[in-house]
C-alpha cells in the first residue's frame, strides 16, 4: 500500500445533505501523495462538511473515503493511524495544560510514554510554545489553541495531515514556523490536505488545488493547471462567480 | 423581540403557552384577594408571608436551574462592543421588568396587597408600594443568583469555598432540622408556627409585603422600618447585579485563573493506578481516565453534578424521614437512591464531554477504552460513596445486620444503572451546556432529544433495578435470609451490568463515531 500511484487520499460520490441542502454533491477527488493540497471555495462551500467526512468525523450519507488505499470507514483501525487531523471549529478539551493534550493525542494514538515525551518537546519548541506549554489550554489564545492542535495532529507522525483553515488566527511568526512543518512534511512524502480562504497562501504553499462551490467540485488539479494563465483569485472568483449587488458606497468616505 | 420570535418559531409556541397558562392563573389570583379580604389582618400577613418565601425562593432558584433559555439580553454578548454597564443597565433593568414572569407577580402582589385597602386608604397604598418594591425586589434577586453561581462555578478558589460553606450549610441544616423535626412535622408546625412565621415577616425578603399589617396594628414604625428593608434589600441587589454585569463586560467568566506550573500528568498517568485493568495502565484508556478525572475535579458540570448526589439523600435521611415520622428503616433506601441517581445522571456523559469527542474519534476505533476510562471515573468515586452510605445508613437506622445485602444491593444498583447510561449516552446523547456555559443551563433546542434521552435511560433502568433491589427489600421486610441473595447477586448483577453495559456502549461508539459529533454539537 505504500505504492506511489495509490491517492494518498481518494474520495468517490461523497455526499451529505442536511434537508434540503446538498452540503457535498457526489464529491469526486482524489490527492496524490506527496502532494500540498489545497481545497478553496467560498463560505459555506461544502470544505468542513468534505473534511469532516474524509476524516471520519462525520458519517456521509454516500460515498466512500481512502486513505492510501484504505477504505476509512470499513478499516478504520488502518486507515485513522495514517491520517493527522486539525478540525475548525470544534472546540477542544482545554482542562489540560498544552503539553498534556500533546500527551493525551499520543496515548490515545498508543504511543510510548517515551517517544510522546520527546516528540511532544520538539513539537512544543517548534512552535513556539514553550512558555505556555505548562499553562491550561483554556488560558490560550486563538493562535496558541491552534498551533496545539497543530502539535496533537502530529505526534503520531502521519502520513496524511488533513488541517481545517490551519493558518486562521495565528500570528506571522507562528505561521512562518507551521510553513517550515508542513513544506519539510511534503519533502518528505508526506501528504498535506489544507483549506483555506487565503488564495495568496494556497499558491504560495499548495502544488496542487481543488475548488469547492455548492458542495461540488468546480475544478480540481494541480495548480498551475486550475489557475490557468491566471491569478487563483481571479480564476477562483471566475469559478464560483461573484452575483453580489454592487451598491454605491460613497456614503463611507471621511469627507 | 420580534427578530427572535422569527428566527426561531419555537418560542411563539412557548410564549403562547405561556399567556394561556398565566390567563388561567388569573381566577386563583382574584380568588386570593377575595379570601384575603375575608381574613383578619394577622392571617393576611401570615398568608403573603408564606407566599413571598416561597416566590422569592423560585425566582433565586429557577433562572439558576434552567438558564439558557433565552441568552440575547446575557451581558457577556455585548462584552465586544465595549459599551459602559451604566449605559446597558437602564435597559437589561426595563428588559427584566417587562418580561411575563415579572408582569404575572407584579399583577399577583399588586392584586393581592390591594386587600389592604380595608383597613384605610394610606395602609392600601402602603401595600400597593410594598408590592411594587417585592417585584423588583424578586427581579434582582433572580439576577444575582444567576450571574454569580455561574461566576462562582467558574472560579476554582471560589468554587472550593462554596463547595465547603454549602457542605456545612448543608451540615448544620441537616442537624438543625433533625432536631427540630424529630417529633414530626405536623408538631413542630403546631410548636413553633407563629415564632417562625414572625421571623420571617420582618426579613426583608418579605418585609415589604408585611409592612402594612404593622401599620394596621398601629405600629407605623415597624412599617417604614420594614419597608425601608425592603428597599434597601433590593437596592443591595441591584448594585450586586450591576456588579455582575460590569464584571461580564470586561472579564471573561470561565478561565482557569491562570493556573499555571502544571508538569505533564497525562503522559505516564494510570501506569500504577490499581484501579485500572493491567493492559489498559499503558493504554489509550487510562489517557481517558485522567483527563476526564480532571474535568471531574475542575469542571462545574461535573462538580455541581456530584455536589447534589451527596445532597440528597442528606436531605433525606436528615428532613424528610423525621418530618414524616417515617420508620427508621426507610434510611436504608438512601443509598439506593444515591446510586441510581449517580448512574442515571450520567445517561448524556458522551455528550458532556462534547470538548474531547473529535479527538477520541479521528485517533481510531477507540470506543472502549474511551468508555472504559470514562466510566472508571465515575466508579472511583462513586463506589467508595455508595459502601460508605450503605455502612452509615445502616448503623444509623439501628439495623447493621443489613447493611451487607443494603451494600450488595447498592453496589448492583449503581454497576447496572452506569452500564444502562454508559449504553443511553452513546446511542441517544443530547446537546448540554458546553464546557464553560451555565453548569445549571440547558441547552436551547435539546429539549425534546433530552426527554428522548432520559425517558429511555429511566426506563431501561427501572426495568433491571428490581433484580437488585427486590432481594434487598425482602430481606429487609420478609425474611434476613434473603440478605445473602441481595448481598451476591447485587455485587455480581452491578458488576456484570457496569462491565457488559461499558464494553457495549464501546462498541456502539465506534460505530456511530460519525454521528456523535453531530448530534452533541
Amino acid at each position: 500500500m505504500t505504492d506511489a500511484r495509490v491517492p494518498a487520499m481518494a474520495l468517490r460520490g461523497l455526499t451529505k445533505i442536511y434537508g434540503t441542502l446538498r452540503a457535498a454533491d457526489a464529491i469526486d477527488l482524489d490527492i496524490p501523495v506527496g502532494s500540498f493540497y489545497g481545497v478553496v471555495g467560498p463560505n459555506g462551500a461544502g470544505k468542513t462538511t468534505t473534511l469532516s467526512m474524509a476524516t471520519g468525523l462525520l458519517t456521509p450519507d454516500a460515498g466512500t473515503v481512502h486513505i492510501c488505499g484504505y477504505d476509512l470507514w470499513q478499516q478504520p483501525d488502518a486507515a485513522k493511524p495514517l491520517l493527522g487531523v486539525l478540525p475548525d471549529g470544534l472546540r477542544t478539551f482545554d482542562r489540560l495544560t498544552g503539553a498534556e493534550l500533546i500527551s493525551y493525542a499520543g496515548r490515545l494514538r498508543g504511543l510510548a510514554p517515551d517517544v510522546i515525551e520527546a516528540r511532544r518537546d520538539d513539537l512544543i519548541a517548534t512552535l513556539d510554545l514553550g512558555g505556555a506549554a505548562r499553562t491550561l489550554v483554556m488560558d490560550y489564545s486563538a493562535g496558541m489553541a491552534k498551533k496545539i492542535a497543530l502539535a496533537c495532529a502530529l505526534v503520531h507522525a502521519p502520513r496524511v495531515l488533513v488541517l481545517d483553515e490551519p493558518f486562521e488566527a495565528v500570528d506571522p511568526v507562528s505561521a512562518t514556523a507551521i510553513r517550515g512543518i508542513l513544506i519539510g512534511f511534503v519533502a518528505g512524502g508526506g501528504t498535506v490536505v489544507m483549506s483555506s480562504h487565503v488564495m495568496a497562501l494556497v499558491e504560495r504553499l499548495c502544488t496542487h488545488v481543488a475548488v469547492v462551490g455548492g458542495g461540488r467540485i468546480l475544478a480540481a488539479g494541480e495548480l498551475d493547471a486550475v489557475r490557468a494563465g491566471s491569478e487563483l483569485e481571479e480564476r477562483f472568483v471566475e469559478l464560483v462567480g461573484d452575483d453580489r449587488e454592487h451598491r454605491d458606497l460613497t456614503w463611507l468616505r471621511p469627507s | 423581540m420580534r427578530h427572535l420570535l422569527a428566527r426561531e418559531w419555537w418560542r411563539m409556541l412557548v410564549l403562547v403557552a405561556s399567556c394561556v397558562w398565566l390567563v388561567t392563573l388569573i381566577p386563583g389570583v382574584l380568588w386570593g384577594r377575595y379570601s384575603l379580604l375575608q381574613a383578619i389582618p394577622d392571617a393576611r400577613m401570615v398568608a403573603l408571608t408564606t407566599l413571598g418565601f416561597i416566590v422569592a425562593i423560585g425566582w433565586a432558584a429557577l433562572p439558576v436551574l434552567i438558564a439558557g433559555g433565552d441568552d440575547t439580553l446575557d451581558p457577556r454578548r455585548f462584552a465586544p462592543l465595549g459599551v459602559k454597564v451604566s449605559t446597558i443597565m437602564p435597559g437589561l433593568f426595563v428588559a427584566a421588568l417587562i418580561t411575563l414572569p415579572t408582569l404575572f407577580f407584579a399583577f399577583l402582589w399588586l392584586t393581592l396587597a390591594s386587600s389592604w385597602f380595608t383597613e384605610g386608604a394610606a395602609i392600601g397604598a402602603l401595600g400597593l408600594v410594598g408590592a411594587a418594591v417585592q417585584t423588583v425586589s424578586c427581579v434582582a434577586l433572580a439576577k444575582v443568583t444567576a450571574s454569580w453561581a455561574a461566576r462562582v462555578f467558574a472560579n476554582r478558589r471560589a468554587r472550593a469555598v462554596a463547595l465547603i460553606a454549602t457542605g456545612l450549610v448543608v451540615a448544620a441544616t441537616a442537624y438543625v432540622a433533625w432536631r427540630a423535626l424529630s417529633t414530626g412535622l405536623e408538631k413542630f408546625f403546631e410548636e413553633n408556627f407563629d415564632r417562625v412565621i414572625d421571623a420571617a415577616a420582618a426579613t426583608p425578603i418579605v418585609s415589604a409585603l408585611t409592612a402594612p399589617a404593622s401599620a394596621a396594628a398601629g405600629e407605623w414604625a415597624s412599617a417604614w422600618w420594614r419597608l425601608g428593608m425592603a428597599v434597601a434589600w433590593t437596592a443591595v441587589l441591584v448594585l450586586a447585579w450591576r456588579a455582575s454585569v460590569g464584571l461580564a463586560l470586561v472579564t471573561p467568566v470561565y478561565r482557569s485563573a491562570g493556573a499555571r506550573g502544571r508538569s505533564d500528568r497525562i503522559v505516564r498517568a494510570g501506569r500504577a493506578n490499581p484501579l485500572l485493568l493491567r493492559s489498559d495502565r499503558i493504554g489509550p484508556a487510562a489517557a481517558v481516565y485522567a483527563r476526564v478525572a480532571r474535568a471531574w475535579r475542575s469542571d462545574p458540570r461535573y462538580v455541581t453534578g456530584l455536589v447534589s448526589v451527596v445532597v440528597m439523600p442528606a436531605a433525606f435521611v436528615a428532613i424528610i424521614i423525621p418530618a414524616f415520622d417515617l420508620d427508621p428503616r426507610w434510611a436504608l433506601a438512601a443509598p439506593f437512591v444515591m446510586a441510581t441517581s449517580v448512574g442515571w445522571g450520567r445517561h448524556n456523559d458522551i455528550a458532556y464531554d462534547s470538548s474531547a469527542v473529535w479527538m477520541d474519534v479521528v485517533a481510531g476505533r477507540r470506543g472502549k477504552d474511551v468508555m472504559r476510562g470514562r466510566f472508571t471515573t465515575v466508579v472511583v468515586w462513586a463506589l467508595p460513596l455508595v459502601i460508605l452510605v450503605a455502612l452509615l445508613t445502616g448503623g444509623w437506622s439501628g439495623h447493621w445486620e443489613l447493611a451487607p445485602p443494603v451494600t450488595g444491593a447498592a453496589v448492583g444498583a449503581l454497576g447496572v444503572s452506569l452500564g444502562v447510561a454508559a449504553v443511553t449516552s452513546v446511542l441517544l446523547p443530547y446537546r448540554v451546556p458546553a464546557p464553560g456555559e451555565n453548569p445549571f443551563g440547558a441547552e436551547v433546542g435539546s429539549v425534546g432529544a433530552g426527554l428522548v434521552g432520559q425517558l429511555a435511560s429511566s426506563a431501561a433502568t427501572l426495568l433491571l433495578l428490581p433484580f437488585v433491589i427486590v432481594p434487598c427489600v425482602l430481606a429487609i421486610t420478609v425474611d434476613s435470609r434473603w440478605g445473602v441473595v441481595a448481598t451476591v447477586g447485587g455485587l455480581g448483577l452491578g458488576a456484570v451490568g457496569f462491565v457488559y453495559g461499558v464494553l457495549v456502549a464501546g462498541r456502539l461508539y465506534d460505530k456511530r463515531a460519525g454521528k456523535l459529533l453531530a448530534a452533541i454539537r
